[in-house]
């Protein structure tokens, strides 16, 4: 097994760190946009785009409420997010059990 | 998502560096402890405050009554230094909760506010059923702060050992059990005797729940 068998969607520096993040919340449990930024360090537009490619996949869902300067946008895990970072620690712990 | 406000209008871009296998397993580890210890608000040394503030409060408590004879109950003085130390146990705690679920929001959230409306119910009852036994005759001091401490705390325990089991934490259910444990058996050693045995039970367990934060894997102290 190579690293080809890692999902390239969450091979990525930023996009795993994401999904370890929000992996540490409890399940029906959402974080403020503001604050999983201040977690991981990445600029707005960066979280965004990345957020964007995970929430296409169906990895997460994000919330926005409210309007104008008092909106607010929350980001949650999904079940076949979950499902996924499982599988691609699994992934990861047999290749490093290989080499 | 994309709202002015959160993103401030930046311009999104990749930023996709290669990981080899043993590099993502490494970056994987750190985040999922770093979020572990930033969203969790317990911690060993908030555990420590703790343990040091039933330690000190029971402990004045105790020298204000240990030579009463007849038992009038703790001096004004001694009350007011334990409720100043419960007091800074609570802002403790409330500054350490507000940091660690800042931005959170769900289910937990509504979790702990139905927790803390079971715990104010708990206390209340405990305090109605005090004024009706002392309004029924049992006026003694004895009475009423052995009744008083012992109901309290295992009232709490019960509250959190319930919050526990549904939350399947089994190191906080085994604290709760603990802490009505010693309540009771402290009621043992009577009015004067229960202060000394609450503060030195409760501070022991509560080391020991510091300890086990600070060591055990899996807790937010090591995320491991």
């Amino acid at each position: 097994m190579t690293a080809d068998a890692l999902d390239p969607l969450i091979h990525v520096p930023a996009r795993l760190q994401i999904m370890a993040t929000l992996a540490a919340l409890p399940t029906g449990d959402q974080l403020s946009f503001t604050r999983l930024q201040d977690m991981i360090g990445l600029t707005p537009g960066n979280l965004i785009t990345h957020l964007r490619k995970l929430e296409d996949a169906g990895y997460l869902t994000t919330e926005k409420t409210g309007s104008g300067p008092a909106s607010r946008t929350s980001v949650a895990l999904t079940s076949q997010g979950r499902a996924a970072l499982d599988l691609y620690t699994a992934t990861l712990r047999t290749l490093l059990n290989g080499l | 998502m994309g709202e002015a406000s959160e993103t401030g209008g930046a311009e999104a871009h990749e930023n996709e560096g290669a990981l080899d296998a043993g590099e993502a397993a490494r970056l994987l580890a750190q985040t999922q402890r770093q979020a572990q210890r930033d969203l969790d608000f317990r911690s060993p040394l908030l555990s420590l405050v703790a343990a040091v503030v039933v330690l000190v409060g029971f402990g004045i408590v105790w020298l204000s009554v240990r030579g009463q004879h007849p038992y009038t109950g703790p001096t004004a003085a001694s009350l007011v230094v334990l409720y100043a130390l419960i007091a800074i146990r609570i802002g403790t705690v409330i500054s350490a909760q507000s940091r660690a679920g800042a931005g959170v929001s769900g289910r937990s959230v509504r979790l702990r506010r139905a927790e803390g409306a079971a715990a104010a119910a708990a206390l209340l009852a405990v305090y109605v059923l005090m004024a009706a036994l002392v309004n029924q005759g049992n006026r003694h001091p004895a009475f009423y702060w052995v009744y008083g401490v012992a109901a309290t705390l295992i009232a709490l325990g019960a509250v959190w050992a319930g919050r526990s089991a549904v939350r399947e934490d089994w190191q906080d259910l085994a604290i709760s059990v603990a802490v009505m444990l010693i309540a009771a058996g402290s009621a043992l050693a009577g009015p004067r005797g229960m202060w000394l045995s609450d503060g030195i039970g409760c501070c022991v367990v509560l080391l020991a729940n510091a300890g086990a934060l600070a060591l055990l894997p899996g807790s937010p102290a090591t995320g491991r």
